[in-house]
């Protein structure tokens, strides 16, 4: 049983993730429908919103979620958010940007 | 998984070894692992998603036999894949095991830089592998990954290659005022200076290196063939618009 000693409830936790989850889905409307990163991260990002929505006992949501501790899945978010507004800078959907010279990748030589 | 087009010189083969142990009775104890199937298919199955999502940097995705797998990717790729790697929610690669320089001096872009990473999340390792020249700076990881910091030292130190927006890259091994990068394939074993304390001027000398032999070289290659998997074609000589084909006696 999860004792009251933290600062926060699990009630502002719960709205913390819920507001991380959806700047991160904001972010990624951003980029281009086709990118393999918007379809995977707004995938799992949905499924993790759906889960905290239903689920409002700690424990249960914990083990649903199988990623560790509520304060964890939080961190998570936090950085998941700020790469999705990198990627938006970096565009790593475009196509590959140099070839490797030839032999560069052979081994044995 | 290898890109259309790329050149790819890595077909890792499955070891032999081990497999006529009979998995019933000494197979969980076997001297020699197993060849897992499971582990290669998932790390196949990652390295997929990864070249999908990051198309613009990897150029090459490989699995060795010994289910560990390695991302080929362009230097300018190097912050995005890292930081990729680091923080998506599917890979949590939040620790930098190692970063290292191999020196191939016959290629192009000799230096090849390789970063492993460990997902304490997932309980997997990767490992990312860039090329740089002498010259050209590749971007410091350091903004990633602060592991970065005495690692990026030591290559800079040891190969010269230079790190750009690195916050202090100074020498980290060698000796004060050394010249020359000692880990290049160029830089002979016991190196161009040697110290020693000379009693009429009471101070430690530099001086050229003295050895007591001259150098023998060997010739390390085997009559027989390294490699039987690897095996290229035999070139043949090709063919310019205009020229003859030579006859055939």
């Amino acid at each position: 049983m999860k004792e009251e000693k933290t600062k926060h409830s699990t009630f502002e936790k719960l709205t913390r993730l819920k507001l991380l989850y959806s700047k991160i889905l904001d972010a990624l409307e951003l980029i281009p429908a086709n990118a393999a990163y918007r379809k995977y991260t707004e995938q799992i990002t949905n499924e993790r919103l759906n889960m905290v929505k239903e689920e409002t006992d700690l424990q249960k949501l914990e083990d649903k979620l199988q990623a560790g501790q509520l304060e964890e899945v939080i961190l998570q978010a936090e950085n998941e958010l700020l790469l999705a507004r990198k990627m938006l800078t970096w565009k790593p959907w475009e196509p590959l940007v140099e070839e490797p010279p030839a032999n560069q990748w052979k081994w044995p030589l | 998984w290898r890109r259309p087009g790329a050149y790819c010189g890595l077909s890792w083969g499955r070891p032999e070894r081990g497999r006529g142990v009979s998995r019933g009775q000494a197979g969980a104890r076997a001297t020699v692992k197993h060849w897992d199937e499971v582990t290669h298919k998932q790390l196949s199955a990652f390295g997929e998603y990864v070249a999908e999502i990051l198309p613009k940097y990897v150029q090459q995705v490989q699995v060795s036999c010994f289910n560990e797998l390695e991302i080929c990717i362009h230097p300018d790729g190097i912050i995005p894949v890292l930081t990729f790697l680091k923080d998506h929610t599917n890979a949590q690669f939040k620790s930098l095991a190692d970063l290292g320089a191999v020196d191939v001096p016959t290629r192009q872009n000799r230096f090849e830089l390789v970063y492993n990473l460990l997902s304490l999340r997932f309980n997997t390792r990767i490992r990312v592998k860039t090329y740089a020249d002498e010259l050209t700076p590749v971007e410091s990881a350091v903004s990633v990954h602060k592991a970065a910091n005495w690692y990026e030292r030591e290559i800079w130190d040891m190969f010269g290659v230079f790190f750009a927006n690195h916050p202090d890259l100074r020498r980290i091994l060698t000796d004060y005022g050394f010249e020359g990068h000692p880990f290049r394939k160029d830089f002979p074993l016991s190196g161009y200076i040697e110290v020693r304390y000379d009693d009429e001027v009471k101070r430690v000398v530099a001086e050229p290196v003295e050895l007591a032999q001259e150098f023998r070289k060997f010739d390390l290659n085997s009559p027989w063939e390294a490699f039987p998997a690897f095996r290229q074609p035999p070139e043949s000589p090709k063919l310019e618009a205009g020229d003859k084909k030579p006859e055939a006696k």
